[in-house]
């Protein structure tokens, strides 16, 4: 029903507003003062909610008092279509639902308030703007530039070194090792699935390799090829979290400022350039988002926004910390419509679905519960794996050293970006803070800090932390910031001169603020200092600097000098390489899986450190070794090591690569 | 190798099932997703001046019972009398219904209403269409249209129809009509939602696509148009339908106006086998229809297919029966490769998300006329969820059955009057 009486209401809010414009000083939180509400609306009733039949009214009473022409033109012609008309239905009907039905009056009004329309839009107004309405301004030229330069940047930020930098990743490996059972042995992973994270990230992996023409290889290796989709991956994302930001804030400037957080800050390079399932999670979370965020809120965007979601949860379950932010977004933008009914259960029904295609998969395998009911986390059921008892053994980890000197805050996030993730976190503060201070008004600002405190919840509330859980805070955190900039950066001047100096002030400081990171080698954006005290362009466009060319270094010699059919340890970012290239080395296996999957350790290697012929190490691997090493799982792998003699090495900075033959 | 082939239907079937249902459930949303639909779907808020003339025409058999206030209700409508002639066609040999029309029909006169006739018609076929044939060359006003027996109009729908006409000058209106007492049996929610989706949402999309098969009764058409088509089709089970393609084929408009509050009421019928004979007698119909072909002489390809999807449908409902305890079977009894009982999970979900659709469509529905839904009614609906399913299934493959066999004969609904009792109830609630 709102939607359509919403012509009735600019004209009604346009009039009112201009005079509170004139009384009013101009304050910070100018914009929103003439756009949207008035200085009696603002005290009194909530105006989104009021019936537009109700707004007009007040329009029309006060016409008179004011000098305003436009409603009294518009006046007789209105007037005059009703007298034709009989007064329709006074009785009869059951049918409560609509106003008119009472009461003639209003009725007359939205036509009055209809045909005012026109007469009463001025012509410098800026656009009106309501996230729950979807009054979105129109993108424009200025917005057309900035996105596209956004989308070039991330192509640039992301692209160019891609392959190069950061270092082949544990996980990446491990990701691409899944697709690749996928696509050669139809199967959700080499090893057995125990469900430790739901499988339609590398099933998107696998989809994406599939048709390729030479599939793993066809950018040098599988991690490779994975990375390109992260590239494309980013690139979508750019855009939608753009016009999130825009639609969120209506604000071009904010958009821009949170692509170019997204596209340059540090740890958004490293951590989205690595086939993660948290990009991919993310550009489904942000397609949902943006689901929300249409300009219409229909059945089908909503169902769509809800499946979104769903994929979402089942690329990465921890995209369950947004879903709170989403419901309320969802509330807001529904309320009072006449799909209200059916758009709030389509959407958590679609969400659900694949959800439930992911138990249903549990479920079929005779998977879903442990065998006998058993959910005792020190006594592992043994015979099959069990979708619940993992979750439950997740929900049970407890590791809480975010916040210690050693833990990952301190050592690797800050490190990477410590402006984004301060300032960003502040941002967070400030829009949740202006958000609560009305809801109505600043959904936008209260949407982006829920979504940043709903992520940053699961981060310190703790459990276990890995490096690259950070991922998707990042895009939250450079929202609120995008937002918060735009929310300081506003005002309203009626002097011509001021309102320009003030548009050259809206890009002049964020672009100082910009060239200040990346001129600055503290920031690490573009240079920073290195071991030696040199400023030098950053590590990930660093042409000198070739992480995984050490990688390539160290297969190359496995090829020269290795058997194929020797028994290996190593890690998963190798294993694409190990298993999908010719010659083959089909028992080439990580530590991992080494440890803990009964028929790589106890039929190949028989837990014996005899049965190992070499071990593909990096400084990294030894590390995870002694932490996987609580309950002596690794034992027989270290006392391989120790008994065994070096035979290629290969260090640059901390990094160090090695392989040892064992005696 | 039968294996994989049994693999093969499996996954094509469910595939099909699945994006047919999505369509289904898309047109029953139609309305409601669409907010410009929304806007026109509703009628004016206020209504011109009475200015065109109607004739109403009342096909009546074996309506003893609710003939009478049918009659009132028609002639007591909010319309100047002038502008209305009823007729009341029954068959000869129907002497109950002739009887009662004919004292109702002295009483008004006694008031000095004398715009009431009675039609008698004694050839063969009997059955609805012929009868409205009979009584078209009486007709003398600018609008022709059509209530049954047992409908419950509202006072103000010829001045909602008047106004629509004028207004927005087209020559046909479908308005809405609605199953009210969602109460009475175990399929009868079902049912009435059925018509809720129906006229509210889905005869929207087809009016928007010039494609639309028209209900059988509070539509109007203008006299000339119907004169023009040469009346309805005798020997068509669906001659409103069919009527509706016609009307489409010329490329005429069709308005169709839902509004809750002027919705025409009726019953479902009163028990499960004269549910099923009814619903035997649409998809027979609609089989009928199709055989006919008007559908192919649609202007686009869009309208055609749409003609063409709508009366399929019965013969997909009917193997969509034989399929799905097939399929259910066959994902028990045989172990499926995990993919494939994926992939069968699809048309599940859909079951589901129709379910729900439905479920809010109970609100919908009960808030739209004053009524108020329980859990009850949703627990009720869930059980008879699948019961009904195939019920729809059974009558459908029934149709099928006696299409083959060449049986054509007209299969009536009894009418007991149990939405009036329902409407009252509302009313006084509301009130």
């Amino acid at each position: 029903m709102s939607d359509n009486n919403t012509p009735s209401r600019p004209a009604a809010v346009g009039a009112e507003g201009r005079k509170t414009a004139a009384d009013k000083n101009p304050a910070p939180s100018k914009k929103t003062a003439p756009d949207k509400t008035t200085a009696p609306t603002k005290k009194t009733t909530p105006d989104k909610t009021t019936a537009p039949t109700k707004k007009t009214t007040p329009d029309k009473t006060t016409a008179p008092t004011k000098k305003t022409t436009p409603d009294k033109t518009t006046a007789p012609t209105k007037s005059t279509t009703p007298t034709k008309k009989i007064a329709a239905n006074k009785s009869t009907t059951p049918g409560k639902k609509t106003a008119p039905n009472k009461n003639p009056a209003p009725a007359k009004g939205t036509a009055a308030a209809k045909g005012a329309e026109a007469p009463a839009r001025r012509p410098r107004r800026r656009p009106r703007f309501s996230v729950e309405r979807g009054w979105f301004p129109p993108l424009g030229t200025k917005g057309r530039i900035a996105l596209v330069a956004s989308l070039l940047t991330g192509l640039l930020t992301h692209g160019y070194h891609l392959f190069r930098y950061p270092l082949y990743l544990t996980d990446e490996g491990i990701y691409m090792q899944r697709a690749w059972s996928l696509v050669r042995e139809t199967s959700l992973s080499p090893y057995t699935y125990d469900y430790d994270h739901a499988p339609l990230g590398w099933i998107t992996l696998a989809g994406w390799v599939y048709p390729l023409p030479k599939q793993f290889e066809t950018f040098g290796n599988a991690i490779n090829t994975g990375r390109f989709l992260m590239l494309l991956v980013h690139i979508a994302s750019v855009y939608l979290l753009f016009e999130i930001a825009r639609r969120l804030s209506g604000s071009v400037l904010a958009a821009t400022v949170t692509s170019f957080l997204f596209n340059v800050s540090p740890i958004a390079v490293y951590f989205q350039r690595q086939v993660l399932l948290d990009n991919l999670m993310m550009l489904w979370l942000l397609l949902s988002l943006f689901m929300l965020l249409r300009r219409e809120v229909t059945i089908r965007s909503v169902f769509g926004g809800g499946l979104a979601l769903g994929i979402a949860l089942i690329t990465k379950e921890n995209a369950i910390f947004f879903v709170p932010s989403f419901m309320y977004l969802l509330y807001r933008r529904v309320k009072g419509s006449a799909s209200s009914r059916f758009t709030s259960t389509l959407w958590p029904f679609a969400a659900a679905a694949p959800i439930g295609a992911y138990v249903t998969y549990a479920v079929l395998k005779n998977e879903l519960l442990p065998s006998g009911f058993d959910f005792d986390l020190n006594n592992p059921p043994a015979d099959h794996v069990s979708l619940l008892y993992t979750l439950w053994w997740q929900l049970n980890r407890n590791q809480g050293t975010l916040f210690s000197h050693t833990g990952l805050l301190q050592t690797s996030w800050l490190v990477r970006d410590k402006f984004l993730l301060i300032a960003g976190v502040c941002a967070m503060v400030i829009c949740l803070w202006i958000g609560l201070r009305d809801r109505k008004r600043n959904l936008g600002f209260l949407i982006a800090g829920t979504l940043a405190l709903g992520y940053a919840f699961y981060l310190v509330r703790g459990s276990v932390v890995l490096d690259f859980y950070v991922t998707p805070l990042i895009p939250m955190l450079a929202l609120n910031l995008g937002m918060v900039t735009d929310r300081l950066l506003k005002g309203t001047f009626a002097n011509r001169f001021m309102r320009g100096a003030h548009s050259v002030t809206r890009v002049a400081v964020p672009s100082f603020v910009a060239i200040l990171l990346l001129a600055s080698p503290a920031s690490g954006y573009l240079v920073h200092t290195n071991t030696e005290g040199h400023t030098q362009i950053a590590d990930q466009y660093q042409s000198k600097i070739n992480l995984t060319a050490m990688q390539h270094a160290q297969i190359a010699w496995v090829r020269k000098h290795v058997p194929p059919n020797s028994r290996i340890i190593m890690d998963d970012d190798l294993w694409g390489e190990l298993h999908d290239v010719r010659p083959f080395y089909p028992y080439a296996h990580s530590h991992w899986n080494a440890s803990s999957d009964p028929d790589v350790r106890d039929k190949l290697f028989r837990k014996k450190w005899q049965y190992v012929d070499y071990i593909i190490m990096s400084n990294k691997m030894r590390r995870s070794m002694m932490l996987n090493n609580g309950d002596g799982r690794e034992n027989w792998i270290l006392q391989a090591l120790r008994n065994s003699t070096r035979v290629w090495s290969e260090t640059r900075g901390n990094i160090k690569l090695e392989i040892y033959r064992v005696r | 190798m039968i294996v994989s082939i049994i693999y093969l239907v499996l996954i094509v079937v469910s595939i099909l099932l699945t994006v047919q249902s999505a369509h289904v459930l898309y047109l029953m949303l139609y309305t409601w997703d669409r907010a410009d639909a929304e806007r026109r779907a509703r009628a004016p808020d206020e209504f011109l001046p009475p200015q065109i003339s109607f004739s109403v025409l009342l096909p009546a058999r074996h309506e003893e019972d609710v003939i009478q206030s049918t009659i009132e209700r028609v002639v007591r409508a909010n319309y100047p009398a002038e502008l209305l002639e009823v007729f009341v066609i029954c068959s000869q040999d129907d002497d109950g219904t002739i009887k009662k029309a004919e004292e109702k029909i002295d009483e008004l006169k006694r008031k000095g209403l004398r715009n009431v006739r009675v039609v008698v018609f004694d050839d063969k076929p009997i059955n609805k269409p012929h009868g409205l044939n009979t009584a078209l060359p009486h007709t003398a006003n600018q609008v022709v249209t059509i209530f049954d027996a047992e409908d419950d109009i509202h006072p103000e729908i010829f001045n909602l129809v008047n106004t629509v006409m004028v207004q927005e000058k087209v020559r046909v209106v479908q308005a809405g009509v609605q199953l009210m007492n969602y109460e009475s049996n175990w399929y009868s929610t079902l049912n009435v939602l059925e018509y809720f989706f129906w006229f509210k949402s889905r005869l929207h999309y087809h009016a928007h696509y010039g494609s639309i098969p028209l209900g059988g009764n509070t539509v109007f058409f203008a006299r000339e148009l119907l004169l023009r088509l040469g009346g309805w089709d005798d020997r068509n089970l669906t001659e409103d339908a069919d009527m509706g393609l016609r009307i489409s084929a010329m490329g005429e408009r069709v308005r169709v106006v839902y509004d809750d509050r002027y919705v025409t009421k009726e019953e479902t019928p009163p028990t499960l086998g004269h549910f099923i004979r009814q619903r035997t007698r649409w998809s027979q119909g609609f089989m009928q229809t199709l055989k006919k072909g008007t559908w192919k002489k649609m202007p686009t390809r869009k309208q055609r297919w749409l003609a063409f999807y709508v009366l399929v449908f019965p013969r997909g409902q009917a193997l969509l029966g034989i399929y799905l305890p097939i399929s259910l079977g066959m994902i028990l009894i045989l172990k499926v490769p995990v993919l494939i009982a994926l992939c069968s999970y699809l048309p599940v979900l859909l079951l589901a998300a129709h379910f729900l659709v439905q479920a809010v469509g109970l609100y919908e529905f009960t808030g739209a006329h004053g009524l108020e839904a329980s859990p009850k009614a949703i627990v009720r609906m869930a059980i008879a969820w699948f019961p009904f399913q195939m019920v729809l299934a059974y009558a459908a493959l029934r149709a099928m059955r006696r299409e083959m066999l060449g049986r054509h004969d007209w299969e009536k609904t009894q009418h007991v009057g149990a939405h009036r009792a329902t409407t009252e109830e509302a009313e006084s609630r509301v009130g």
